[in-house]
């Protein structure tokens, strides 16, 4: 009696909780986006959300419903499904992996339903546009400005992303090709797996073994502050650190606090893809692909919004 | 006679214990990294590093020598870090409210998996695997899904920086020269406190005599459902200790932070020689398999040893300290 007293109780909470954090209408509207978000474990796909959020809060006209798939791929699968069975009028997907959300996508284009396809891709052409940066544009682009600020030649320590992600991959080969040509020498490699204490960790390893570091290479903004704290902690300056990323409340903020000495933009597509979405809505022909470019934040133009790289 | 000597330090727990630790400082002494093993710094940031888990091994010794296990402790760990970030930077709170006040949120983590553990007799891998998804959630939303950072939004959407705490800026230093981190320091006071408990306290008897046998201690008037409660309490402060210190160090608090750390306290409680059946064990023990753990990490890190071999190192010496601790234990 009293276990089911104690379950009751925790249903009716588990009811109410959900009822607090999410569950909205969508009357009264005259379009539905449904929007599948990968995870929200990470900032910069918080941000994405919020871009849209922000985005879609200028036209009245649209609602969009978000779902988080908690990293979970079966999981995403089923939010795409309950979009595309609740009718809505378009679908934002940033899909987890491309092999098991191409079919879901898929169907959903069969119902008639158009998909925007954020950040990763999905495979074949069953979507209606893909929207998404380049990472080994970005990664070339911080090696170039390394090399250019380094005057061709230097000490770098890399601190790289998860390397089995693609990403990571990008950045770290963009970047080497930034630098090919110059005498830059990459004398410590690891993998921080896109963490700051791990980052902190490896980066103090650099340092008990070089005594002389130029500049550190980070994947991300948090791996290149957790770069800065190790050698601040070891009492060690005129380091230069360059992270990639670039959020408003992260990077951006690093480069105006003076922790770090450059970060670039990795843009989340959010806007891009409500405006892109209201064409399609709208009926207007939109591009199969839109490649989206970084910007370079330093402490030069940090004040003014950064500079915006081709 | 030196056979005799070997045969009865390597007879006792803590005689195999320091043998595997040893081993792992020879290995480093091998390969030195061109000598950045020999320098004091790096045993610094070694045992820097390792404090935050070596905290959560305290606790997590105190558990599991009661026949438990505490799965909640990294995700405590986050939410105290979140908590500690949004009353230090946030609240602009002064550091005697902030760290009682993660404390207490520690506590009411603990206090909760001990009464579904002891008082409602869930299993406690179930129950503190619930705490463990329960408490990431909270964190998750008491920081709104973000690092909560010295980059503070303002009403407007536009972002402030302000000053990082003297709270973390006290946490994050080193002393002595800069020779010993606090956060060491922290650790080590941690495990006095757990071994005072454990070894000269009552209550560290009634957790061993629960662990060995939970019938025949109730049968002898051992004040079980008590003392377990207690012991995921305690686990729960210092996942909070742990927690404050986390975010003293990322100078942030991270809703994600601590992913996989209950894992790796663990590992330092076994190879340290305690016993994952209850009953047998000690906190000193506990301190060998923190810094046999703590020192493989560091070794495998100035040698820039790609992350696959790491992994496949680590799991390797893992369960060979853990074999060596067997031996003779028939």
């Amino acid at each position: 009696m009293r276990k089911q007293i104690v379950s009751a109780l925790l249903a009716a909470i588990s009811v109410f909780v959900l009822g607090g954090f999410g569950l909205e209408s969508a009357a009264g509207r005259d379009y539905v986006i449904g929007m599948s978000q990968c995870n929200l474990g990470e900032p910069w796909r918080v941000q994405m959300n919020h871009d849209i959020k922000e985005a879609a809060a200028k036209h009245p006209e649209l609602k969009v419903v978000f779902k988080d798939a908690q990293n979970d791929t079966l999981r995403q699968r089923s939010a795409v499904e309950e979009f595309i069975n609740s009718k809505v009028d378009l679908l934002i997907i940033s899909p987890k992996e491309a092999q098991p959300l191409t079919e879901p996508v898929a169907r959903a284009m069969d119902a008639g339903i158009p998909v925007i396809v954020l950040d990763r891709a999905v495979l074949g052409d069953k979507f209606t546009c893909f929207i998404g940066a380049d990472n080994v544009k970005i990664g070339k682009a911080a090696g170039q400005w390394i090399a250019r600020k380094l005057g061709g030649k230097g000490k770098v320590v890399e601190l790289e992303g998860l390397m089995t992600s693609i990403p990571g991959q990008d950045r770290h080969n963009g970047f080497r090709e930034g630098i090919a040509g110059s005498s830059i020498e990459v004398i410590f490699q690891a993998d921080m797996k896109w963490l700051e204490p791990d980052s902190r960790k490896e980066m103090e390893s650099a340092l008990s073994r070089f005594d002389r570091i130029d500049l550190v290479y980070a994947h991300n903004d948090p791996g290149a502050h957790g770069a800065y704290l190790a050698a601040k902690a070891a009492g060690r300056d005129n380091i230069i650190f360059v992270g990639v990323d670039a959020l408003p409340q992260e990077g951006v903020a690093y480069v105006q606090q003076g922790i770090l000495d450059a970060t670039f933009r990795y843009p989340t597509g959010g806007a891009e893809a409500i405006d892109t979405a209201l064409k399609i809505l709208k009926g207007e022909t939109v591009p199969k692909k839109i490649v989206l470019g970084t910007r370079l934040f330093d402490k030069n133009n940090v004040a003014t919004g950064g500079e915006p790289l081709p | 006679m030196k056979l005799a000597f070997w045969k009865s330090a390597l007879g006792s727990p803590a005689g195999r214990a320091l043998l595997a630790l040893l081993l792992v400082i020879m290995a480093g002494a091998i390969f030195n990294a061109d000598g950045a093993f020999f320098k004091i710094g790096t045993h610094r940031d070694t045992l820097r590093q390792t404090s935050v888990y070596g905290i959560l091994a305290c606790g997590m010794t105190l558990v599991i020598i009661s026949g438990g296990i505490d799965l909640a402790v990294g995700s405590v760990l986050a939410l105290a870090a979140v908590c500690a970030s949004k009353m230090a930077i946030h609240w602009n709170w002064p550091a005697w409210e902030v760290v009682p006040g993660c404390l207490a949120v520690g506590t009411a983590c603990g206090a909760l998996s001990g009464i579904v553990t002891a008082g409602l007799r869930v299993q406690p891998f179930i129950a503190t695997l619930s705490m463990m998804v329960f408490a990431r959630g909270i964190a998750k939303y008491a920081s709104g899904g973000m690092k909560v950072s010295t980059v503070v939004q303002n009403a407007d959407g536009s972002y402030r920086n302000v000053e990082v705490p003297p709270l973390f800026r006290a946490i994050d230093h080193s002393i002595f020269h800069g020779n010993v981190s606090v956060v060491t320091v922290i650790f080590l006071v941690c495990v006095a406190i757990a071994w005072v408990a454990l070894s000269k306290h009552r209550w560290g008897r009634y957790l061993y005599a629960i662990g060995g046998n939970e019938e025949a201690a109730r049968l002898s008037g051992v004040p079980v459902v008590g003392a377990k409660i207690c012991a995921y309490v305690a686990s729960g402060i210092f996942a909070a200790v742990a927690g404050i210190c986390q975010a003293a160090q990322e100078q942030q608090g991270d809703p994600e932070a601590g992913v996989g750390y209950e894992l790796l306290a663990i590992a330092m409680v076994v190879i340290g020689g305690t016993s994952l059946m209850g009953g047998r064990g000690g906190i000193g023990l506990t301190l060998i398999g923190v810094l046999t753990i703590g020192y493989l990490d560091k070794i495998l890190s100035i040698n820039a040893v790609p992350e696959a071999g790491r992994l496949v190192l680590t799991g390797i010496i893992i369960v060979a300290a853990v074999l060596t601790q067997r031996r003779g234990r028939t």
